[in-house]
């Protein structure tokens, strides 16, 4: 007589969900980088090799990598949300543009106010303009049925533009150089260690923080559960009296405050002031974290690390073994695919990703 | 606003309205008719397809690889409809045989698409950017002149500098509408993104026919980036699409699923990118930002604007 496989509890079942789309994943893409790095007539294990060392192999470099996690966990976490209410913010380009360019301004006209209002005020003016701008979406998707994935894209553009005008035109420095001018220093997160050139700070860990509580409130509150229940059967949501529309605009509106949040925090925490082009793609980069671990905040660390190692290192691809620094956007292309698509996993555990 | 000012701008107005800038309208509505008449092939057919970006970059330079190769613009075409099939083959096996959510695997294949595309740029012609020049499509004006010598001449300075691939963008958008009407495959197609069950019921194979669907729906998405690298410039650049497969689905939707719409729909936003490219001149005074927003804003707002209800495919995005 054949016995059933053994079965875990439940909750830890479900926790390590993630985990098991996530690795099958990570041996593909290993495996690509080793196929690539066959390619382009280098050693087989130099990509990952360069990968590695790019992003953790000394201090200075260790502290960057970490600096790019931050806003990776919380676009990771803004699309990781909204996607629990089944809806996709695309648009964390744009709401972190426009967030990180209202902090930014914000810090420099309010520069007299003492500190611990200044600090929390930027922050919070930030993620409320992220907001603001996933407003529009959200109500177009309920009440003329436009798909939000279109709606927060052509956002993303107009967010660009109308930040690249404002920092050359009204909100700049004056010079061309097409940037704020830099933020007052009570506005200015300190480095909490002198580890490297920057320094690490708080905002890793406040990013951090906010992902686990989220997947506390997702998993473990009333709240949580209505999302969870509006994103998994919103017919049967709404039959249980959960008010459905409601529950999906502010799932919205508080991930595209994340998103703002996120910018914010680089302004805070990195730059010190905004520039043009500010973000180099976390936004798109907060939909490969978030989707690479199944949409569950509680795994957004992991993924957020990998894809920020990704990022760290893409300059030394070019360097080191003249791989040009697209193989990054390829190597990420190939983890979600390897996610997106589900085979390996046994049946009772195919839901989730796949709608 | 004085009676002479608004006399020069309604004379500037006529300026912008002339035939020239028809020409440069229906010019920029060519990429965009070819991946929305993709997208209505494929979302017709109940796949969801937010990868036509991904399918034009990879057509543009596919498009531009085949004519450096083969230093033929004809043999541009052929690459890059095998560049847009490529993706769109690997978004069918992702959605159709192994069950991907459809959203994620588009959004993985335009990352897919942009990165691969810079890194050949980068391994195969040691450049960054931008490729080397490559021979440009006949416009429609020197191919008539070159075919009928004694009728085309006279059209040339009617056709200005529109593409051979214009008219025959226009011409596969009217194909299409009688395609879904009366061809049996067209029917077959709808049937399968409005009723699955149904169709396989009646005995047609869906998988093969979302499969054929999506593959087709690459190759037309992979001829609009062929029209942008081989037709509107001569060689191909980093993220040449700028969002231009993502315009295209704005247009599908604004058209309603439906050829004659979609056909309008890009016509509009061709028009609003024909306007900002000729304002852009006129009122220097205006910040050039706005210019470059414009055919987005116009897309928004009319998204904002659209009446009535719309009625996608009612199986789009189910298995």
């Amino acid at each position: 007589m054949k016995r059933p496989l053994p079965r875990l509890p439940a909750p830890i079942e479900k926790s390590l969900l993630s985990l098991c789309l996530l690795l099958p994943a990570l041996a593909v893409g290993i495996l690509c980088c080793i196929l690539l790095s066959l390619l382009c007539g280098a050693q087989p294990f130099d990509v990952v090799v360069t990968i590695w060392n790019g992003a953790w192999g000394s201090k200075a470099s260790a502290a960057t990598s970490l600096a790019k996690v931050t806003p990776l966990l919380l676009t990771g976490l803004a699309v990781a949300l909204a996607y629990q209410g089944n809806l996709l913010n695309i648009g964390c380009e744009g709401q972190l543009t426009l967030g990180a360019l209202s902090a930014a301004s914000f810090a420099v006209m309010a520069a007299p106010l003492p500190w611990p209002v200044l600090m929390p005020l930027t922050l919070l003016i930030g993620a409320l303009i992220g907001g603001l701008w996933a407003l529009p979406p959200v109500l177009l998707r309920q009440r003329g049925g436009v798909h939000e994935v279109i709606s927060t894209l052509l956002l993303n553009y107009l967010a660009i533009y109308l930040a690249e005008y404002l920092v050359l035109g009204p909100l700049g420095d004056g010079t061309a150089m097409g940037r704020t001018p830099q933020i007052p220093p009570g506005a200015a997160l300190a480095p909490l260690l002198h580890f490297g050139v920057q320094g690490i700070t708080a905002a890793p860990f406040v990013a951090l923080f906010f992902c686990l509580s989220a997947q506390i409130w997702v998993s473990k509150t009333v709240w949580g559960y209505e999302v969870m229940a509006t994103g998994s059967n919103i017919i049967a949501a709404r039959s249980a009296g959960i008010g459905v529309e409601r529950w999906q605009r502010r799932i919205f509106v508080l991930s595209g405050a994340l998103a703002g949040l996120a910018g914010a925090l680089e302004v805070v925490a990195v730059h010190h002031r905004f520039y043009r082009a500010f973000s180099p793609g976390y936004g798109f980069d907060g939909i490969t974290a978030a989707f690479l671990v199944n949409g569950t905040p509680g795994w957004l660390w992991l993924s957020s690390l990998l894809l920020a190692s990704l990022r760290a290192a893409d300059k030394w691809l070019q360097l080191m073994i003249g791989i040009s620094p697209n193989a990054i956007l390829l190597i990420q292309a190939i983890l979600l695919l390897c996610v997106a698509c589900q085979w390996r996993l046994p049946a009772r555990w195919r839901k989730g990703v796949s709608s | 606003m004085s009676m002479e000012a608004a006399g020069e701008v309604a004379q500037r107005g006529l300026i912008v309205m002339g035939w020239p800038f028809i020409c440069l309208a229906l010019s920029k509505a060519t990429p965009l008719l070819l991946g929305a008449l993709g997208g209505i092939l494929c979302e017709l057919s109940g796949v969801i397809n937010f990868a036509l970006e991904g399918m034009m970059l990879a057509g543009a330079f596919g498009a531009m690889w085949a004519t450096f190769v083969f230093q033929s613009p004809w043999m541009g075409i052929l690459g890059g409809i095998g560049g847009g099939m490529v993706i769109a083959g690997l978004h069918a096996i992702a959605c159709l045989n192994l069950r991907a959510n459809q959203i994620v695997s588009s959004i993985a294949l335009n990352l897919l698409a942009a990165g691969t595309t810079g890194m050949l740029l980068n391994q195969v012609f040691k450049v960054y950017g931008t490729s080397p020049t490559v021979k440009r499509l006949p416009e429609l004006g020197q191919f008539l002149s070159a075919t009928f010598p004694d009728f085309g001449v006279w059209m040339v300075p009617f056709l200005g500098s529109l593409s051979i691939l214009g008219p025959a963008a226009l011409i596969l958008g009217l194909a299409m509408l009688g395609f879904f009407k009366w061809a049996t495959w067209g029917l077959h197609i709808r049937a399968c993104g409005e009723n699955p069950l149904a169709a396989e019921a009646a005995g047609i194979s869906v998988g093969r026919t979302r499969f054929f669907a999506v593959l087709m729906s690459g190759s037309l998405a992979g001829l609009g980036g062929a029209y942008l690298a081989v037709g509107e410039l001569s060689q191909f650049v980093e993220h040449i699409t700028q969002g231009r497969g993502y315009l295209a689905i704005a247009a599908l939707i604004l058209g309603r699923w439906k050829p004659l719409g979609v056909l309008w729909a890009t016509l509009l936003f061709g028009l609003s990118d024909a306007a900002s490219e000729s304002l852009a001149v006129q009122w220097s005074g205006m910040p050039n930002q706005f210019f470059l927003a414009l055919p987005y804003l116009v897309c928004f707002a009319a998204l904002m604007l659209r009446l009535g209800k719309n009625h996608p495919p009612s199986a789009l995005g189910k298995l």
